[in-house]
């Protein structure tokens, strides 16, 4: 199927990433999952064409059918948007001025910028100087760094875990309407009981894909055992969700 | 640095800009005007219309050369300092202390302590331009990109020690004259006494450098925000870093070739706007570099009021006790 949103054959990273091929159709939120060090992160990296294969050797990393080796720069700016786990902001740019870099691959720098601001309730924030905000707030610059960019293809590392409950919600429910316009969520995350939410999951394991597809048919509790060493079940507890 | 996250003072980036400017302007006024000879505001048109033929000596021979000198030299070591504290992401990275300068000016007075400069106005900048590759190549070997500030000032003391060496020889060399030696350690001071058109025409490229420059700052904002994000963003991070190194370093290397070798310009300039107006570098770029020529020719002025100290001397005077006091508050 050449219509991934994202394809990844083969894919290695020499000591973080045994090859790993998957292919994600568009439209999905997807959540990667995997103990700490099983490669979430250089799978997000590489997916977003930010780790180029070692030699001559390149990484077979498509979007939407396209080899992202052969795509120019500025148009991968359009194309996909990746978040780090971690922000560090070492110069005091204002929130507004940072939210306004994803737009440097179109060449300007205000379309959308408001709207991504009050999506991430950063708009009382917009004038303030990024070093100095906490790190769940500067999570959400980076959010709505990634969302001025206006790409299809969004990944994102570990958004959740510097966010209170109110605005995680509000991030994944963000994620859902990209999938619903069509878009591509990819995001890492620690909490089995939200996967289980997503459209499709994908589970890592020492650097190796250890499935991929439905939560019902990835996380069963046999699975969950094995890769985490912690015992599951179904069955009812507190729901949190948005008014 | 967490000086950084202070409010600007001027929000507005067009009034800074024209802030500077005007600054500028009033000390190219004064450095036509001041000197041996006090020129007044008639005296001054007519010289550079070439209607009073001893105010046009004097300013066509002296002081225009000199005024446009410090111009391109402030401007080429402000823009290049700019430029190494974006590569380095560190705010303390400047040409003097990296000891880019110091190859720049071991580059030079090989080129003068051989003879050799006396074939070719081309020869000290292209010496002082291998000068200061050999140096960037040496600091990004001790101190790779976001290395600590101990790092990357230990790699400059190194950088600044090995090439003060190779000057420190060509001095002492039996085989260099006398003369040459003297006119050596004049020109190793750092000073814009006695420039002519010759010594523009030398600096010129850093016209076209300083215009590559300018419409940089967006990619360089990215930059200073983190190198995958930058890529991820959409600039060509590679291309982007080689482009900035090479433009620093040759903007110092110009520099030093026509005036000797001028510390802390990168350094100040920079730091002051960037207090000033914040860190964007879409506005720094334009103003560091009308601020850096406004520096150095102020600076210049406060050197011929002060009984004719040098240049160098001045911004070492000025430099040395503002950058005690910025390392003083990076540590708190």
């Amino acid at each position: 199927m050449s219509r991934a949103a994202l394809s990844l054959r083969e894919v290695t990273v020499p000591g973080r990433l045994h090859p790993v091929s998957m292919e994600l159709p568009p439209g999905l939120v997807v959540g990667l999952v995997g103990p700490n060090g099983s490669g979430k992160s250089t799978l997000l990296a590489v997916s977003a064409g930010l780790l180029p294969g070692v030699g001559r050797e390149q990484n077979d990393v498509r979007w939407n059918g396209q080899a992202v080796a052969t795509i120019p720069a500025l148009d991968r700016g359009r194309r996909a948007s990746w978040t780090p786990a971690e922000a560090r902001f070492e110069f005091g740019f204002t929130v507004r001025s940072v939210v306004a870099q994803g737009r440097y691959a179109h060449g300007d720098d205000g379309a959308g910028v408001e709207e991504a601001l009050a999506r991430l309730d950063l708009v009382a924030l917009a004038e303030r100087p990024v070093n100095r905000l906490s790190g769940g707030e500067r999570q959400r610059v980076l959010l709505a760094r990634a969302l001025a960019t206006a790409a299809p293809l969004q990944l994102w590392d570990e958004p959740l875990a510097p966010l209170d409950p109110r605005h995680g919600l509000e991030v994944l429910s963000l994620a859902r309407s990209l999938s619903r316009a069509g878009g591509t969520v990819v995001f890492s995350l620690h909490d089995l009981r939200l996967a289980q939410e997503l459209d499709f999951v994908v589970l890592l394991e020492g650097g190796r894909l250890r499935a991929a597809g439905a939560p019902a048919e990835v996380l069963t509790p046999k699975r969950v055992r094995a890769v985490f060493g912690v015992e599951s079940c179904l069955r009812p507890s507190l729901c949190l969700s948005l008014p | 640095m967490r000086a950084f996250g202070k409010t600007r003072f001027i929000r507005h980036s067009g009034l800074a800009l024209v802030l500077a400017g005007v600054a500028l302007l009033v000390f190219a006024l004064a450095s036509l005007t001041w000197g041996d000879v006090r020129l007044g505001p008639g005296q001054l048109v007519d010289g550079l219309l070439g209607r009073d033929e001893f105010a046009a000596t004097i300013l066509w021979q002296i002081r225009l050369p000199r005024l446009l000198t410090g111009m391109l030299v402030g401007a080429a070591l402000s823009g290049s300092g700019l430029v190494m504290q974006v590569y380095f992401n560190n705010s303390l990275a400047s040409p003097g202390l990296l000891g880019v300068s110091a190859g720049s000016a071991a580059g030079a007075v090989v080129a003068i302590g051989s003879g050799l400069a006396t074939f070719t106005l081309l020869t000290v900048p292209i010496f002082a331009i291998a000068g200061a590759l050999a140096a960037t190549f040496g600091v990004i070997l001790l101190a790779r990109r976001g290395a600590s500030t101990e790092r990357l000032l230990l790699a400059g003391v190194a950088i600044n020690a090995l090439l003060g060496a190779v000057t420190s020889y060509v001095l002492s060399a039996p085989t260099v004259s006398y003369e040459r030696n003297a006119q050596l350690v004049f020109w190793l001071i750092g000073g814009l006494e006695d420039r002519t058109w010759e010594h523009i025409w030398m600096a010129a490229p850093i016209v076209p450098a300083v215009l590559l420059l300018l419409p940089m700052g967006r990619s360089m904002d990215l930059l200073s925000l983190g190198a995958t994000e930058a890529q991820s963003l959409g600039v060509d991070v590679p291309r982007l870093r080689r482009n900035l190194l090479g433009l620093s370093t040759i903007l110092t290397a110009l520099a030093t070739a026509v005036a000797g070798t001028v510390g802390f310009v990168g350094l100040i300039v920079p730091h002051i706007l960037r207090l000033l107006v914040g860190s964007e570098h879409r506005r720094l770029v334009p103003l560091s570099l009308i601020g850096g020529a406004a520096f150095v020719v102020g600076c210049d002025l406060l050197g011929r009021c002060a009984g004719g100290a040098r240049l160098g001397v001045v911004t070492s005077l000025v430099g040395a006790p503002f950058f005690l006091w910025l390392l003083r508050r990076a540590e708190r």
